[in-house]
Order: structure tokens, then C-alpha cells, then sequence
């Protein structure tokens, strides 16, 4: 059962039965593990509630995962949900479904913002606590290896919960940075037939394309005439950047519009020369202002001042 | 010379050239670099990065703070196990590229940069080192 904001772990994460088998051989997990803990369900049973209950005297001892548990009634859900999670060790599987299942735990977790490391240092306390209780039910020998089984297929969970903590960290940035990217091409309109694209940042292959895209569009919509670049906000303008402006220069000019190149201090203008790069296809100002300008009288219009 | 500080960074992906150039900056400027030596030797760190990742198929930057006699300087190391270049001298002289790009990275750091190096074998790799140092009396 997923929920609707449930994103899709399994495709992300491509676990198909080929990545299961691989996982569980890694770890080291076999049939008779799993035979083995799905035997012991009774005894899971039985202690079920208080080793969930010492789980969650940690987390609640603890001041910094106290303020994640802070309603009761929400430790009442997560009770109930780590009860089911804690029964699933001893479901006596390690399938699909079961991986399912686990992501869906991590997800969780990742989504009340529970940081990894409280994570990783709970589950710890979980094998303690399930190590204790296997002692006291089982003789030694059948105790220590119910315990190994255990802890391969804890292992096994936590990889998958960290997994999913990657993911929507991935994830997280890879929206910021759709965010930021779409606000970083602001052509803005500064006069009739005039368009300014301020660049801030780093630009990389991906956002070149978006820019060009942007650009190009803007250009045909507005009918403009000139376009003006200004890359005092860029770090860095190494030869990539170069090919992207000259590229994007080349096809504004295919549309019947000029490009002016603004906002070059003088250190990257020397860093430019130095490159070998030949820019004499686009217009140059070092200042914003007089790229306006420029672009005024390429219009064959001026700024004056106003007669009094 | 003395190396003082190194640091190795992975080359594996595109995302690798700006980690790589922020850490050289933030050198170039801690040793007191002026703005035109840190832009060059940033934009060396882009150019080789970005080489190392799109012809080399990845590899490291080592990124070295280094002296010698007194002058303290940013030393970069560039390996990769790519395909090398076959023709060394025509690359350096400029102006090609089996890309389709403008081909005046490694001609335009050569420029950039106070000590230039490099070696590159077919079928083997790529090693390049290269370094910028700060003017006399330039660190606080
Ligand atoms: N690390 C490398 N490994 C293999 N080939 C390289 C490497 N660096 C540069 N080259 C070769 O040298 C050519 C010129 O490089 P460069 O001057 O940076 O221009 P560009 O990267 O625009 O092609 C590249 O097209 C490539 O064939
Ligand atoms: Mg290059």
C-alpha cells in the first residue's frame, strides 16, 4: 500500500529482482535466516511491546529526538507503525514487497525530518534490545545465530532507509535547482526591442540550453532587436561560457537582433584575451549602462535630457 | 618547494567543475592572490577539470598550497586514465578540438598559469600540473 505523495522509491532506487538478489547476497542474507527469524515470530510477539517501549525510551531520554516526538499522538502512530516494522523482521521474507515496505519506513522518517544519524543510532538500540530478549527465550548457540540473522537483515533495512534519505536529499536539490534555474534566465524588457539577460552564477551545459532556449524565444515574441547580456554576476567565464555566448550570439543574430555583451570587469576581460577567445562578433561594454546606451543608438534613438 | 596543504577531489561528473574551481579560488584568495591571478587560476582549475571529465572520462584534482622561497603559490594536479591526446603539440598551439568546442582550453590556461606541465600517453592518460603564485609579500 503506498500513499499518494509516496514518491517511487523502487523506480528510483531501480530495485528490481535483479538489484534484490544482488542486495541480499551482498549482505549476506540466506533462505535459513530468514526461516530461521520467521520461526521466531512467536517470541517477537511476546516481547514486542517492550522492546518497542525501550526504543522509545531512547528517543524520548534523548532532547534532540524529543522534539520530534513531541505529540503523543503521533508517538502513538509511530508506535503502532514500528510495531508492524518491528513484526516484518520476523515475516520470514526478504522480497519486493518487503522492500516496499522498508522504503516506505524511510520515507517516513526523512519526511518528520528524524536526521539520519537519531536513525541509525535507534536501530541500534533495537538489536540490543532484540539480542536481550533472544537470550533470555533461547539457548546461547540458537540465540547468537538468530542474532546474526537478525542483524543481516537489519543491515539490510538500513541501507534501504538511508537509500531513501539520498533520494529525497537528490531530489530536494535537483527542485531547488529547477527553481533556481528558471529565475536565473530573467530576460527582462528594458526598453522597446530591447532585452537584458542579467546571468548570476555558474553556468554548465544544462543551463546554457535553457538560456539559449530562453533567449532565442524571448527574441522572436518581442521581435527585439537587441539583445544584451550582462555577466557580472557570472564566476567564472572560462572557455565553455565563451562557446555558449558566441553560440547564442550567432543564432540571435539569425533572428536579425545584436548581441551586447555588459558587466565585464577587467579581470575577466584579461582572462579572456589571454584564453584566445575571439568575442569581436558581439558588442562589448564593461558597464551596463553604457550597453544601453549602445543599444539605444543601434536603435538610432538616445537618451537626452529633458528640456526645461 | 614545499607542499603545504593538498587536497584530492574526485572528477566524476560536470558538477565537479565548479566544486573543484570554488576550492581553488577560495585558496587564490586566502593567499592573498589579486583579482586577476585568482580569475586565471580558477579558470585554469575549469578548463582542466572540465577536460579531465569530458575527453578524460574522469579522474582527480589534487589541489596543493605550496611555497618556495617564500613565495606561496596554488599548485594543481590533474590525472585521468582517459584516452590521452594524440597530438600534443597541435592542441597546444590552439584552435582544435575533436568536440566541436572552441579547443583554446589547454592552449589558454598554458597562458594563464606561472608553471605549465604536461604528459599524456595513448590509450593511457592524462597528467597535468600546473601552478600560479602569489607576488611577493602578497600574503597577510
Ligand atoms: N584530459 C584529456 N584527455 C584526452 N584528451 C584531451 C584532454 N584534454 C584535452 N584533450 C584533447 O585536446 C583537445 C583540446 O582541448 P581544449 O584545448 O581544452 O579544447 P576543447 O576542450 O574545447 O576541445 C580536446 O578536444 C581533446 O581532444
Ligand atoms: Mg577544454
Amino acid at each position: 500500500m503506498r500513499s499518494e505523495s509516496q514518491p517511487d522509491y523502487m523506480r528510483r532506487l531501480k530495485l528490481d529482482a535483479d538489484e534484490l538478489a544482488n542486495r541480499r547476497r551482498f549482505f549476506g542474507i540466506t533462505q535459513e535466516d530468514l526461516e530461521r527469524l520467521g520461526a521466531l515470530r512467536p517470541v517477537a510477539e511476546r516481547h514486542m511491546t517492550s522492546i518497542i517501549a525501550g526504543f522509545y525510551d531512547l528517543l524520548l531520554e534523548h532532547p534532540r529526538t524529543r522534539e520530534f516526538l513531541g505529540d503523543p499522538q503521533l508517538v502513538n502512530r509511530l508506535q503502532r507503525a514500528q510495531q508492524s516494522y518491528f513484526l516484518g523482521l520476523f515475516d520470514g521474507r526478504c522480497d519486493l514487497a518487503y522492500v516496499e515496505d522498508r522504503l516506505r519506513v524511510g520515507h517516513v522518517h526523512e519526511r518528520v525530518g528524524l536526521p539520519l544519524k537519531w536513525y541509525l543510532g535507534a536501530y541500534n538500540r533495537y538489536l540490543q534490545l532484540s539480542a536481550a530478549a533472544l537470550r533470555k527465550e533461547l539457548p546461547l548457540a540458537e540465540a547468537q545465530l538468530a542474532e546474526a540473522s537478525l542483524q543481516r537483515l537489519v543491515f539490510f533495512d538500513l541501507a534501504l532507509a538511508v537509500d531513501t534519505y539520498v533520494a529525497a536529499q537528490i531530489e530536494t536539490v535537483a527542485r531547488h535547482r529547477a527553481a533556481v534555474d528558471e529565475l536565473s534566465t530573467p530576460v527582462i524588457r528594458v526598453f522597446d526591442r530591447v532585452l537584458l539577460l542579467p546571468l548570476v552564477g555558474t553556468i554548465d551545459s544544462a543551463r546554457a540550453q535553457g538560456i539559449m532556449e530562453t533567449v532565442l524565444k524571448r527574441v522572436s515574441d518581442q521581435e527585439a532587436k537587441v539583445m544584451i547580456i550582462d555577466i557580472a554576476g557570472v564566476a567564472v567565464v572560462d572557455t565553455q561560457v565563451a562557446d555558449h555566448l558566441l553560440r547564442a550570439t550567432a543564432a540571435v543574430r539569425l533572428l536579425g537582433a545584436s548581441t551586447i555583451l555588459t558587466g565585464i570587469s577587467p579581470q575577466v576581460a584579461r582572462t579572456v584575451v589571454e584564453l584566445g577567445v575571439d568575442i569581436s562578433a558581439m558588442h562589448t561594454r564593461s558597464r551596463l549602462a553604457d550597453g544601453i546606451e549602445l543599444a539605444l543608438s543601434l536603435l538610432g534613438r538616445k537618451i537626452t535630457a529633458a528640456a526645461s | 618547494m614545499i607542499v603545504l596543504e593538498t587536497c584530492a577531489l574526485p572528477i566524476d561528473s560536470e558538477d565537479d567543475v565548479v566544486r573543484v574551481r570554488t576550492r581553488v579560488r577560495d585558496l587564490a584568495q586566502r593567499l592573498g592572490f589579486d583579482a586577476f591571478a585568482v580569475a586565471a587560476i580558477s579558470t585554469a582549475a575549469s578548463e582542466l577539470t572540465r577536460n579531465a571529465w569530458v575527453h578524460g572520462h574522469g579522474g582527480t584534482a589534487t589541489v596543493e598550497e605550496v611555497e618556495e622561497g617564500g613565495r606561496h603559490g596554488v599548485r594543481l594536479q590533474f590525472h585521468d586514465a582517459g584516452p590521452g591526446i594524440a597530438d600534443l603539440p597541435r592542441v597546444l598551439k590552439g584552435g582544435f578540438s575533436t568536440r566541436r568546442s572552441l579547443g583554446l582550453g589547454l592552449s589558454g590556461t598554458r597562458r594563464l598559469v606561472d608553471d605549465f606541465e604536461i604528459e599524456s600517453q595513448c590509450g593511457v592518460g592524462t597528467h597535468i600540473v600546473v601552478a600560479k603564485w602569489a607576488r611577493f609579500g602578497a600574503r597577510t
